[in-house]
């Protein structure tokens, strides 16, 4: 789910670079930093606006500055049970890996429909019933069962072993 | 000795009716089978008061025995005690009746007794009238005697009446007695004594002595068991045993092993009473067990039931000791155990090592007792091959009887002594129970998971509980309740009830019924003893007690009992066995390597250099590789691969992967996109080709400058220290021939001639003597041949000082003052800057460089090579250095006319900028920025140089170096950043390469022969540079030396 989210983060600046045009060094440098990174739990996708500054705090022993910077960012937080649309990218006989945007899901074969069996005969190899083929590039819909983030990263399982979840047309 | 049917009727009689005595004497005269009571009862008083109890005991305890092996033999024991209550009691009260009552209150068996009694004597009557039928006719006599027996039924009825009546008092009375002495009966069990008063129950010194008596272990129970016999065979008759119990506390594990206890009043009489017995030594010294000791000899511990479908070890046979088996049946007397089993067979063929090696590979070890042959079903195939003869069996049921063992369809079955049984801590594995679950019919699996589950709970050491866990009652009252596990304190769980109706309640739960509660999508630690322990994983299924989890480490999905799991909150997981991780590098043989792909408790799996998988163990791995971070290796396309590259298999599988290690011509690669061998694959260095190289993130990253480190625009002092190494000397020195003085030593002030030199001496060809002396080159000063004027700029020609960025120590006072500032921007800008200017525009133009280059990406150098194609980074700063130093030499342009300036710079810099800057100088050609023209940021931001030569050059520009003027140069990153490749790579190699042969070098040459200024001007900025790197010939050098010389001249 996607959120506006009013973050904070401390960034320092050499001295070096103490004038006029500060503001914009650092707002740079927030975005730099922070777009598109995973910070545990959801992506920040994208810093929008509202930089509240702080001043600039000298910090001893370096003499670097240390700024308080408030902003506004789009973030993405997938959670247990939401329902996302994502496109595969690797199948293999224990499930397969979806991916929706940053995000990488693995769906167990324990949680796919029964009736969708697993073909490793195929040209590529998928899963598919009597209508529908989950194979590299498919588009599915997935439910998120279970997050796990790692250092930078998120990963999550999900099942489509429930209604209205699995293949569909990409809109 | 009719008191036994006393005691032993009511019980007789409650069990199934059974009364061998009883016929036998109440064959007799009723009349006297009365009196013979009488005379029993009250006989029994004295006997009691004398040596008979134990006689009377005895006779009971048989009795009891003869009723069912089964009895506790610590019953006997009480029910010795209880007679001795009921013997007291005879004195007080007459009547052999009232202690049956008080034995039958609970049961009224009383009553039937009654009833009994009653048939036999109808019995007796029948037969008697059957003999009376069958032997005499019905006659008048037989009418009398008719009546006569009426007459004598009527009286005994009234006996019977009377009797009844003097029960039913009886029975009052034993409800007093019961009141009065209900304590010690409800005491009986030594399960209950917790709640009765001990005291009044323990032993006295009246009570009969307990001895232990050695026997041999293990043998305990048989013993008594035939003590038991004996004294059924010996009941009634003149040596009746004197003993009154007899228990054994044996067990494996118990410390009263190898003893019996005997209960006796006297030594004597349990001499008596194990002469002649097997496995027991009443000749050994007999140990007296002290009262005090008595009551804890009898305390129950409970032991471990069995029961069918449980599972157990085998101790022995010691083949089969450690192997589990499944208990099918208990035999009657609860010694043995029918269990099932894997067989380890060799069907023989351990007998005859020929023929294990001729026959196929199906069995084993050839030879020798030592080795066991694994665990396998049985066949019968196999056992026809070698043993036709010693099989017999049915194919139908599937059951097999082969060298006096049974199979039954696979499974070996066997009797076994309970004691060679491992009944606690079994703790199968889900591994073994399934070996037994797929010898089911068909293969079907069909695992008993609830005996599995009992077993599994019987080793409580397993199961932990933290507080914390999530866990479920499956069993018991509150089944179904889940909550979270707030204490633990042995076996009992203290557990909040987070949903139902007992919501928010906290209830106590043992963990027999306990199990933990998982969800999908939960993330869980294995822990315990399965096989997959410290495994991380997510929870994708659960069924019953059977939880799947997918790992994170090798994404591979393993099934576990829910009791082996804990919620886990770290990451970690089993990445480590000692010394090794997952993904490291190690050498197996010295022409091996391999990639460690999976780590198991023991073992590990191996990605060799040849794409084989290998199971080794940590001891067979020679060693590790380190990971070299810096290895490299050319692609397939000549292109540099490094760790941590994505490249792309070319051809075959067409893998892409990170490099995680390269090795000699092999690459080790991680992919996401399998999870075969943990995602790593190998492949020849010449097979792959780079998708994309860690090095070009770098660059991309060195776009924008760090703001938390030194702007490198701003920086300026710390520049020279940065300056390249000293320019190599290309060629001859040109301090060799010339007319030198020496200025220190012993020599001090001699006039000599360099013969020769290295980089840091000179030898010296004295004028005074002919000598030549080796002498350090910073030692000597230059003088002109003909004049003996000192050359003072011969210093820049020595190592330390040629102008190639050395440290501004080197560079003595004396060449600035002299040379009238080394660079241009000095000598251009004004001739009274202090060298503190000039220090800082010195570094601005020699240092300026390495700042960028730090800029750029910490190191420029490979940014400068980049950008160039083939330039190193020696060539770069060799470059720069030239600048610095030929721009500081060139005094031509300081002091001479910029005139000419301009004209040599008019083909090197095609900036209109640059006629306004003009004299500004070389630099602005360099970089073709419109430098002094347009001293803007924008300009500024076309890079440094601008910033540099704006210090150095113009006045107007002179101000920029100010902090203000390095802002210029140091602002946006943006601005920054796009020109600088740009404006590097462009100018660099047009404006530096172009104009330095012709115009640096000709110029120079120029000014040698006709010291223009302009020609040496131009020169050094293009010429370092063209030295460097395209004509490094000697010839470059000489070219600036007589440049030199005429600034020395205009000094």
């Amino acid at each position: 789910m996607f959120f506006l989210y009013n973050l904070e983060r401390r960034l320092t600046l050499h001295p070096s670079y103490f004038g006029k045009n500060m503001t914009e060094l650092v707002t740079t440098k927030l975005m730099k930093d922070v777009e598109g990174t995973c910070t545990g739990s959801y992506y920040i996708i994208s810093v929008m606006d509202s930089f509240t500054i702080s001043e600039g705090r000298i910090l001893p022993g370096s003499g670097l500055a240390e700024f308080t910077v408030g902003y506004r960012a789009v973030v993405w937080r997938p959670f247990k049970g939401e329902t996302i649309d994502t496109v595969v990218v690797s199948v293999n006989q224990h499930g397969f890996f979806a991916e929706a945007g940053p995000l990488r899901i693995f769906v167990s074969a324990h949680l796919i429909p029964g009736e969708i069996k697993w073909d490793p005969n195929g040209t590529p190899p998928s899963f598919h019933d009597e209508e529908t083929t989950i194979q590299v590039g498919t588009h599915v819909r997935v439910k998120i069962i279970g997050t796990r983030a790692e250092v930078g990263d998120l990963w999550a399982i999900g099942s489509i072993k429930e209604d209205y979840l699995g293949y569909f047309l990409p809109p | 000795m009719s008191d036994p049917r006393d005691h032993d009727q009511p019980d007789d009689s409650e069990e199934e009716e059974d009364f061998n005595p009883a016929p036998a004497d109440a064959s007799d005269d009723e009349g006297n089978g009365a009196g013979d009571n009488d005379e029993d009862v009250e006989s029994s008083p004295r006997q009691t008061r004398k040596a008979s109890p134990a006689r009377n005991d005895a006779a009971d305890d048989e009795d009891e025995e003869g009723e069912g092996d089964e009895d506790d033999v610590a019953g006997n024991d009480d029910d010795e005690d209880e007679e001795e209550e009921d013997d007291e009691e005879d004195e007080e009260i007459q009547g052999h009746r009232r202690k049956r009552a008080r034995r039958k209150d609970k049961r009224s068996a009383f009553f039937e007794l009654e009833a009994e009694v009653d048939d036999e004597d109808e019995d007796e009557e029948d037969e008697d009238d059957a003999e009376h039928e069958g032997f005499i006719e019905h006659t008048e006599a037989g009418e009398a005697e008719q009546f006569a027996r009426e007459d004598d039924a009527r009286h005994r009825e009234l006996d019977r009446r009377r009797e009844m009546e003097n029960d039913m008092d009886l029975e009052q009375e034993a409800e007093r007695l019961k009141k009065q002495y209900g304590n010690k009966r409800s005491a009986r069990g030594m399960g209950e004594s917790a709640v009765v008063p001990q005291r009044l129950l323990l032993p006295s010194v009246d009570d009969p002595s307990i001895w232990g008596v050695r026997c041999k272990e293990g043998k305990e129970r048989e013993v008594v068991f035939s003590i038991m016999q004996r004294i059924q065979q010996k009941q009634g008759t003149k040596d009746e045993l004197g003993i009154t119990a007899a228990f054994e506390r044996g067990g494996p594990n118990s410390v009263m092993k190898g003893l019996i206890y005997v209960e006796a009043q006297r030594q004597t009489d349990i001499l008596q009473a194990l002469e002649g017995m097997l496995n027991v030594y009443p000749r050994t010294k007999l140990l007296l067990v002290d009262i005090k000791e008595m009551p804890d000899l009898l305390r129950v511990q409970k032991t471990p039931t069995l029961e069918p479908g449980a599972w157990v070890r085998l101790r022995r046979p010691p083949k089969h000791s450690g192997d589990l088996a499944q208990v099918i049946d208990i035999t009657d007397n609860g010694l043995e155990a029918r269990v099932k089993f894997i067989p380890r067979l060799d069907y023989g063929l351990r007998d005859d090592a020929l023929a294990a090696t001729t026959i196929d590979g199906k069995r084993k070890r050839p030879m020798g007792p030592g080795p066991k042959p694994p665990q396998k079903l049985f066949s019968e195939v196999e056992a026809r091959k070698r043993h036709p003869r010693y099989i017999t069996g049915n194919p139908q049921t599937n059951n097999w009887q082969y060298n006096g063992d049974e199979f039954e369809k696979g499974f070996q079955v066997k009797d076994i002594k309970i004691q060679h049984l491992t009944i606690k801590d079994v703790n199968p594995t889900l591994e073994e129970v399934t070996k037994f679950a797929s010898g089911g019919e068909d293969g079907v699996e069909n695992i008993d998971l609830k005996s599995l589950a009992a077993s599994l709970k019987d080793s409580t050491i397993n199961v932990t509980y933290l507080p914390g866990d999530v866990v479920e009652v499956y069993d018991g009252e509150q089944k179904g309740v889940v909550g979270k596990a707030t204490n633990v304190q042995g076996d009992i769980v203290t557990m909040e009830v987070v949903s139902g109706d007992l919501a928010g309640q906290t209830i106590e739960v043992p963990t027999k019924g306990l199990r933990k509660r998982f969800r999908p999508g939960d993330h869980v630690k294995v822990i315990g003893g399965s096989k997959y322990r410290e495994e991380v994983g997510m929870v994708v299924k659960i069924s019953e007690d059977r939880v799947t989890l997918l790992t994170d480490q090798t994404n591979t999905e393993i099934t576990v009992f829910s009791k082996d799991l804990r919620e886990a909150s770290d990451i970690g997981g089993q990445g480590s066995l000692g010394q090794y991780e997952m993904t490291d590098l190690v050498q197996l043989d010295p022409t091996t390597v391999g990639c460690i792909v999976k780590i198991d408790r023991e073992s590990m799996v191996i990605l060799d250099q040849n794409g084989d998988k290998r199971h080794v163990m940590p001891s067979q791995i020679a060693n590790k590789l380190p990971r070299r971070k810096l290895a490299v290796a050319a692609d397939r396309n000549g292109a540099e691969i490094r760790p941590d590259d994505v490249v792309k298999e070319y051809g075959g599988m067409s893998r892409q992967g990170k490099i995680v290690h390269i090795h000699r011509t092999y690459v080790f690669c991680h992919t996401n996109a399998t999870n075969e061998n943990a995602g790593i694959f190998v492949s020849k260095v010449s097979n792959v080709a780079t998708i994309s190289a860690k090095g070009g993130r770098i660059n991309a990253a060195a776009n924008s400058a760090d703001l938390s480190t030194m702007n490198p625009a701003a920086k300026r002092p710390e520049a020279k220290n940065n300056m390249g190494p000293p320019k190599q000397m290309f060629g001859r020195d040109r301090l060799i021939g010339q007319t030198v003085t020496i200025k220190k030593g012993g020599y001090k002030g001699l006039l000599g001639r360099v013969k020769d030199t290295t980089d840091t001496h000179a030898r010296i060809e004295l004028h005074t003597k002919s000598k030549i002396i080796s002498v350090a080159k910073t030692d000597v000063v230059v003088r002109d041949s003909v004049s003996g004027n000192v050359i003072k700029n011969y210093d820049s020609r020595k190592p330390g000082a040629f102008g190639m960025g050395r440290p501004g120590g080197d560079r003595a006072a004396p060449d600035w003052s002299n040379a009238g500032g080394r660079t241009p921007m000095a000598s251009a800008g004004a001739g009274g800057r202090t060298p503190a200017w000039k220090t800082p525009s010195a570094g601005g133009a020699g240092g300026r460089t390495p700042a960028w280059n730090r800029n750029g990406d910490g190191g420029r150098t490979p940014a400068w090579a980049a950008a160039d194609g083939s330039r190193t980074v020696n060539p770069y700063d060799g470059n720069r250095t030239a600048y610095g130093g030929s721009g500081g030499r060139t005094p031509a342009w300081s002091s001479g006319s910029k005139t000419p300036a301009p004209d040599s710079f008019g083909h090197g810099s095609k900036t209109p900028g640059y006629g306004g800057s003009g004299s500004s100088d070389p630099w602005g050609s360099g970089s073709k920025t419109p430098y002094g023209a347009a001293p803007t940021p924008g300009a500024s931001g076309g890079d440094s140089w601008g910033y540099t030569p704006g210090a150095s050059g113009g006045s107007g520009a002179y101000d920029a170096p100010t902090p203000g003027a390095g802002l210029l140069g140091a602002p946006t990153p943006a601005a920054m950043n796009a020109p600088t490749p740009g404006a590097y790579s462009a100018p660099t190699p047009g404006a530096m390469n172009a104009p330095t042969p012709g115009g640096g070098w000709q110029s120079g040459w120029g000014a040698d022969s006709a010291p223009t200024p302009a020609a040496a001007a131009p020169t050094p900025a293009a010429s370092g540079f063209s030295y460097a790197v395209n004509a490094p010939t000697p010839g470059a050098w000489a070219a600036e030396t007589p440049a030199a010389g005429p600034r020395y001249e205009d000094d």
